[in-house]
């Protein structure tokens, strides 16, 4: 099983070693496979079932048929899935998103860039709140949440409605104080602290602009053919 | 310094009218200045005016001039007003930045804007927090705060820009009674200090206690301008449909009866 | 009419173990004008969810006319206890003043013609007759506060439960509010007003609720919550008895928490003989 030694190897090197080095090997192994576990069923059982030009049967259930070519291969994609997955999980688990945004606006992107992330990603959970908080006002009219399909569709509007136009008000009431705290100043600002970095973080980025190029010609050429790449 | 608005009148995109119109008017250095006036009279615009905020980041026609120690200030980009003018407004929590973990870096935020040097920012940021006696709030996460102390809070990041005026628009509005005395308090120690603040306000009380002088609005346009005691009595006022004073009222009530007992000068209303 | 139970009342948010509601026993009668007052967190708007069944209680009972509230619906109880909420942002949705009127009567499931003649009485109530067709959002804050508490008055409700309906308002606002909150009473409706607005408490409801931590500290007509055997209790709540109460606790006139009180006081002690004006 040729083709299975770089997915694992990449994994071992490239996602578990890192995190456990960094400590999150745990919470990394849970929510990599909770990510990627949609995806795995169905690649497991798209490849198993229904590989074409599978030969070897293992077994039969009624119309379709699990093939060893398919089990092969499905392994093989679902270890591939786990390098995608256990490095972005991984990168969400020792990356602060707020280091992220300091990093990039001491480098000289725009500080506006990372607030507008920042404050995307906060707009969710107030929405709720405000849905909630309509919801309620408008139960406390009558409005029957309670009841059946055609009563619920017809409470949409008067709490979607108000739901949008406060955050639009909420936006534009942020806008002002941003603008009274001198937000749109051209040019850069003060930072208080930028996130350490340190001669290892520095060579492993070099390290990695310099393995992908190398590992795609690699691929591409053909070199590796005869290792299942 | 003083700021001052010339036959100043302020159009709102898509209205057909003025909501301020031919407000002239001087704020010196180290007054305390009363805005009141009914809902709608006009007092949010007088005061996004004042601060710049209109027209720069409210889509409007101004008519009239704004003038900085005699420039006009037309040309003025919003980051150059914030260092002349600071703005307070009604909600807590649409002030915050929403990118500060903590009180300090919160109030730090404003004057990092501006790109001043580091230390200079953490002074600022120091001194801002002692003036509005905050201190012992520094490392708290500003969203967890109560309404009046993010109230603190917004009004120190302001101070830290060291503007020299401060216009509030009603900030005690959306405060429970405990954070209405924290901003009261607060305000009443940064006027005694000499700062030069202009509140609007339906709290005619709290307008009696820290204001030297109150202007009322209706309508868009100044109809009273005074000293602080004589337009907070004026008769005139409930008509303008502005609230009297408790002390104001409580001695109409008085005088009403025939009754000419003095009450006690010192209770704060 | 109706009257309000609630027998030791108690209620935990899901996620923390502190009772927000902490054992409350109240009697609330038909036509009684109360107020309730407290800090924020004092447990005061979660005891007002209560009444309409928007939260359901961790322990104890709620009762309406002797039923439980459990056994109905939210949108059963709107016809009950109607509840007014106090960010009008959070609850405006028509394009019209009269459209916004008619929900909460729509809801209920009146007839046309009743919907109609609610819609119209309730607009007069808040002075907002002629806005019919107005834009609730060309209105200013004061009137469209209106709106939302003729939104709940046209509901027609033996209880009506207003949060903050005085905060924002300038005087005439204030008046209107005073009004609404005499009218209601009159009518042999009962008002619960949710304020942080002690004077326009004292001057206007009959009964004073303080609570603090969950639990009522004070319970009572204004003459006694505001009077200064109260005071101690009023200020571990960070709640201040309104100006006319405390310039009679500093001129020994008593307990006078508004400024009639204040005046017949004086009066008495100015002229010990003469009646006093009908406080």
């Amino acid at each position: 099983m040729g083709g299975v030694a770089g997915p694992v190897g990449l994994i071992v090197v490239a996602v578990l070693l890192p995190a456990i080095w960094a400590g999150v090997a745990r919470r990394l192994i849970r929510t990599a496979l909770l990510l990627s576990l949609p995806i795995a069923i169905s690649v497991l059982l798209i490849n198993v079932f229904f590989f074409p030009g599978g030969q070897d049967i293992l077994l039969r259930i009624g119309p379709v048929t699990a093939t060893r070519e398919g089990v092969a291969f499905a392994m093989e994609t679902l270890l591939r899935i786990g390098v995608i997955s256990g490095s972005i999980t991984l990168f969400y688990l020792t990356t602060r998103p707020s280091d992220l945004v300091l990093d990039l606006e001491r480098r000289g992107v725009s500080a506006r860039l990372g607030f507008v992330t920042n404050a995307a990603v906060q707009m969710v959970p107030s929405m709720v709140e405000r849905a909630a908080s309509i919801t309620a006002a408008q139960r406390a009219r009558g409005l029957d949440t309670e009841g059946g399909l055609r009563k619920r569709l017809s409470g949409v509007v008067p709490i979607v409605g108000p739901v949008i136009l406060g955050a639009i008000n909420e936006v534009e009431a942020r806008t002002l104080a941003l603008e009274a705290r001198g937000f749109s100043r051209p040019g850069r600002r003060t930072l208080l602290w930028a996130p350490g970095d340190s001669g290892i973080q520095r060579l492993v980025r070099w390290l990695i602009v310099v393995t992908v190029p190398l590992a795609i010609a690699i691929r591409s050429s053909g070199m590796l053919a005869g290792f299942g790449g | 310094m003083t700021l001052a608005l010339h036959g100043v009148g302020y159009r709102y995109a898509g209205a057909s009218t003025e909501s301020i119109t031919g407000v002239s008017l001087e704020m010196r250095d180290g007054e305390v200045v009363g805005l009141g006036g009914a809902s709608e009279a006009g007092k949010s615009t007088m005061c996004l005016v004042l601060s710049g905020l209109a027209p720069r980041a409210i889509k409007g026609v101004l008519s009239g001039t704004l003038l900085v120690d005699g420039e006009d200030v037309t040309a003025w980009p919003m980051h150059r007003m914030a260092e002349v003018v600071g703005t307070i407004f009604q909600d807590p929590t649409t002030q915050l930045s929403g990118v500060c973990a903590t009180v300090f870096e919160e109030v730090c935020f404003g004057s990092m804007n501006l790109g001043l040097a580091r230390d200079k920012v953490i002074d600022r940021t120091y001194a801002a927090l002692d003036a509005m006696g905050i201190g012992e709030l520094a490392a708290r996460d500003p969203s967890r705060l109560s309404g009046g102390q993010m109230q603190l809070v917004a009004i120190a990041g302001l101070l830290a820009m060291r503007p020299r005026h401060l216009v509030l628009d009603e900030p005690t509005a959306q405060l429970d009674p405990a954070g209405t005395v924290l901003v009261a308090d607060a305000l009443a120690h940064l006027a005694a200090e000499g700062a030069s603040i202009l509140i609007a306000e339906q709290k005619t009380d709290m307008l009696a206690r820290i204001c030297s002088r109150v202007l009322i609005l209706e309508s868009g346009r100044i109809v009273l301008d005074g000293a602080a005691e004589d337009v907070l009595a004026d008769a005139r006022l409930d008509a303008l449909g502005v609230p009297a004073p408790s002390a104001v009222r409580l001695r109409r009530a008085l005088d009403a009866a025939g009754l000419a007992t003095d009450l006690p000068a010192d209770l704060v209303a | 009419m109706t009257t309000v139970v609630l027998e030791d009342l108690v209620h935990t948010y899901a996620e923390g173990s502190v009772r927000a509601v902490d054992g409350v026993d109240l009697r609330i009668g038909s036509g009684e004008r109360v107020a309730l007052v407290g800090q924020n967190g004092s447990g005061k708007s979660t005891l007002a969810r209560h009444l309409n069944g928007l939260l359901r209680p961790t322990d104890g009972r709620v009762l309406l006319d002797g039923v439980d509230a459990r056994t109905r619906t939210v949108a059963q109880l709107a016809r009950a206890v109607a509840v007014c909420f106090q960010d009008t942002d959070r609850q405006i949705f028509a394009g019209s003043v009269g459209k916004e009127v008619a929900f909460g009567p729509r809801n209920l499931g009146m007839p046309a013609d009743v919907q109609r003649a609610a819609v119209t009485e309730a607009l007069d109530a808040v002075g907002l007759a002629a806005e019919t067709s107005t834009n609730p959002y060309d209105l200013g804050y004061s009137r469209r506060k209106l709106l939302t508490i003729a939104s709940v008055l046209a509901m027609r409700t033996p209880v009506v439960v207003l949060d903050e309906p005085t905060t924002g308002q300038d005087a005439r606002g204030m008046d209107r509010v005073a009004t609404i909150v005499a009218r209601l009473a009159a009518d042999g409706r009962t008002v619960i007003a949710i304020s942080h607005d002690m004077r326009f408490v004292a001057e206007h409801f009959e009964r004073v609720i303080v609570m603090r931590a969950g639990k009522v500290v004070l319970d009572g007509p204004p003459v006694a919550v505001f009077g200064s055997a109260a005071w101690d209790t009023l200020a571990s709540t960070y709640l201040e008895a309104p100006y006319p109460a405390r310039v009679g606790q500093r001129m020994s006139l008593g307990s006078t928490p508004t400024d009639v009180a204040v005046v017949a006081a004086l009066g008495a002690r100015v002229h010990p003989g003469r009646s006093r004006p009908d406080a």
